[in-house]
């Protein structure tokens, strides 16, 4: 099964909202690659990362995973699918043991299962003594991290990461990203957004830029540079597509 | 079933961290059933539990004068001060007293009262002889105008007060014109030399008597009873009102997990959302009845030491625990609405908590509803408290069984459905945040 990731024609706009979130926005992403979604502020990148996850509804066109309807079959599609929230979405007074154990088991793992996964997902991501901890006790960069090891537990074959590393220190985003790349190299798809274009430059395959709810364009970052007049750097293609106004 | 123990696992490893929000859980409504049932124990006491000093001050002398203080000692309601400072009390001395509120009642039996009713009976008991063709004989003279046994109140009493102590004392009052009545009829036909037939007029006393009222048991189950009393009613009723306050800290939780992204998380589980509700439900329906078994416990060996009542719990005193599992899933799916739909701690948190002092007025938490104007009584049925206490009072006032709860906790199961459903209809209609 190809794991691959086909965005067609989505529109979504929300009650009360001045634009739609989504405005006819397509794309292709091809497994075992490292995708950035990138756009400015209210693109459309988190309404489409919600309609891959299946907890929003388009008003119109198709997003599938696996060629499975995101919308239709959200029990499978989670089941491929690892979502990495741009929030801490773990339990504070937990310790990050038992946050994994609970959600391991609200992913149906056994806990022998739970505990071998958790073992080497802390080990990699350098959160090993620090397990018996409570989250709250963790820095911004060992959250960010859990937060990682909480969306992998059931070994996705997809995995989309909302700005994994907004606000970690360097240290923190090396480990992030050289994780990341690991993970791509087990035969993983990554999507993943960032406001951060050195990064995406840096760790993706191809990029896909959003602005307004509709697609802009793609590529690999190299490619997307050397094509794109006057540009010497991914931040220059993206500032050169969306513009230089701000986007309160 | 994994998912939902997993839940119950992670909910009780956060309460249990939180030891001042477990604490506040037990202790306030603790705190507050022991409060109330102190404050409420003199007005919840009767007029017939409630011993009062009555003033006498008796201008007679006669036996009428001496039955009726004689009477009003016996009473259980009524310590009798006839006399101060060794001298008996005068009439000018009451009403002083009790215009300075010194004592709150007294009474006045002035010159000729026996006079007036040996008299009265003596017309009656000759009237009742001429219609039996014989000739009566016992003297008599034309009645003269009414001598009443004068009543006086500390101008503070209220209304109720004054009603209930008139209604007492004209009860002793017209015992003793009965008595000196039944004296006279006995006395008839007798020679006036002989001794007296005391074992007729005692038979004849007994008969009269004998016509009354008198309370009955309206059961088998009589020698369980335990009338209403301050104690009765507050540490249920407390502990239902402390129940139902769960609402705060489950709203409280639900809004703190849905800003801080851990609902997310859950959310993004296929299938584990509705697992994860069963499992917070089952979990809070649990503590609220753990809650409410440890006030009732307050209630039997706590309340005590504070020089009231134990509380009774029935004759089926077993059928409290589900009767508890009932409201604590009323008060569970309640607090779940509030908190899935209110966005903020700043909205739920006040609406709950008065919300929750409404509904408990209404369904006679703070006062019986019997004392409560009709439209009050009918606007109880709205309120999940009432039918929680309802169910309650069922086992622990009327001695009942599973038969007699089923209606209230019926209704409680639909309440907390309907509360549940709600919740997750407008969680799924939420926008992701």
């Amino acid at each position: 099964m190809a794991y691959t990731i086909e965005i067609n024609e989505l529109r979504k706009n929300y009650a009360g909202a001045i634009a739609p979130a989504l405005n006819g926005f397509s794309c292709h992403v091809e497994q075992n690659l490292i995708v950035g979604l990138l756009g400015p502020n209210g693109a459309g990148k988190t309404t489409c990362f919600n309609i891959l996850c299946g907890m929003v509804k388009p008003d119109t066109g198709k997003a599938l995973i696996a060629g499975r309807n995101c919308t239709t079959e959200r029990v499978v599609i989670g089941s491929i699918m690892g979502m990495v929230p741009q929030q801490i979405a773990l339990f504070g007074n937990l310790t990050a043991m038992e946050n994994f154990r609970y959600i391991g088991r609200l992913y149906g793992l056994s806990d022998s299962t739970i505990t071998s996964r958790t073992g080497q997902l802390l080990e990699r991501l350098g959160l090993d003594k620090h397990a018996d901890k409570r989250i709250n006790a963790y820095s911004g960069g060992m959250k960010r991290r859990a937060n990682i090891i909480a969306s992998l537990l059931h070994e996705p074959e997809l995995l989309l990461l909302d700005e994994p590393t907004a606000g970690v220190d360097v240290q923190s985003r090396a480990m992030i990203l050289d994780f990341l790349k690991d993970y791509k190299a087990q035969g993983k798809t990554i999507l993943y957004t960032s406001h951060l274009m050195d990064e995406a430059e840096q760790i993706c395959d191809e990029v896909i830029i959003i602005d307004n709810g509709k697609f802009i364009t793609s590529g690999p970052p190299a490619k997307l540079i050397s094509e794109t007049e006057n540009c010497t750097r991914l931040e220059d293609v993206f500032l050169h597509f969306t513009g230089r106004s701000l986007r309160d | 079933m994994n998912k939902i123990t997993a839940t119950i696992i992670k909910e009780w490893q956060l309460m249990r961290r939180d030891i001042s929000g477990l604490l506040l859980l037990l202790v306030m409504p603790a705190a507050l059933i022991i409060v109330m049932a102190l404050i409420q124990d003199a007005p919840f006491k009767d007029y017939q539990e409630l011993r009062f000093d009555l003033l006498l001050s008796d201008n007679d002398k006669g036996s009428a004068a001496h039955q009726i203080t004689a009477g009003l000692k016996k009473s259980k309601s009524f310590r009798i001060i006839d006399s101060l400072d060794g001298k008996p009390v005068s009439e000018e001395q009451l009403k002083h007293y009790l215009n300075n509120g010194k004592y709150k009642i007294g009474i006045v039996i002035p010159a000729g009262v026996t006079a007036e009713i040996v008299n009265s009976a003596n017309i009656v008991v000759n009237d009742i002889w001429k219609k039996a063709n014989m000739n009566a004989h016992l003297p008599a003279r034309e009645v003269r105008d009414q001598i009443y046994v004068h009543i006086f109140f500390d101008p503070v009493s209220k209304p109720t007060f004054r009603n209930a102590i008139s209604s007492a004392l004209d009860k002793y009052i017209t015992y003793s014109c009965s008595d000196i009545l039944m004296q006279r009829l006995s006395a008839l036909g007798k020679d006036p030399d002989a001794a007296p037939d005391t074992a007729n007029q005692d038979k004849l006393m007994q008969v009269m008597k004998g016509i009354g009222v008198k309370e009955e048991p309206l059961n088998d189950k009589a020698k369980f009873s335990q009338n209403l009393n301050s104690v009765q009613h507050n540490v249920p009723a407390w502990a239902i009102f402390g129940m139902f306050f769960i609402i705060i800290p489950i709203a409280g939780h639900l809004i703190k997990e849905r800003e801080d992204g851990s609902e997310l998380r859950v959310a993004l589980i296929p299938n584990a959302h509705r697992f994860v509700t069963i499992g917070k439900i089952l979990f809070y329906t649990f503590i609220c009845s753990m809650q409410f078994m440890l006030m009732l416990c307050i209630g039997f060996w706590v309340i005590p030491l504070f020089d009231l009542p134990p509380l009774y719990p029935g004759a089926h005193s077993w059928l409290l625990f589900p009767v508890s599992l009932f409201i604590g899933f009323a008060a569970t799916s309640f607090g779940f609405f509030v908190g899935t739909i209110f966005k903020t701690m700043n909205q739920a948190l006040p609406f709950g908590s008065v919300s929750i002092v409404i509904l408990s007025a209404l369904g006679g938490i703070w006062v019986p509803l019997d004392i409560l104007p009709h439209s009050m009584q009918m606007m109880a049925v709205v309120s999940p408290l009432h039918w929680s206490l309802e169910a309650v009072n069922q086992i622990i006032l009327r001695n009942g069984d599973y038969d007699s709860v089923i209606s209230p906790l019926s209704i409680l199961l639909v309440t907390g459905c309907i509360f549940w459903i709600g919740s997750l209809l407008a969680n799924k209609n939420r926008k992701p945040s």
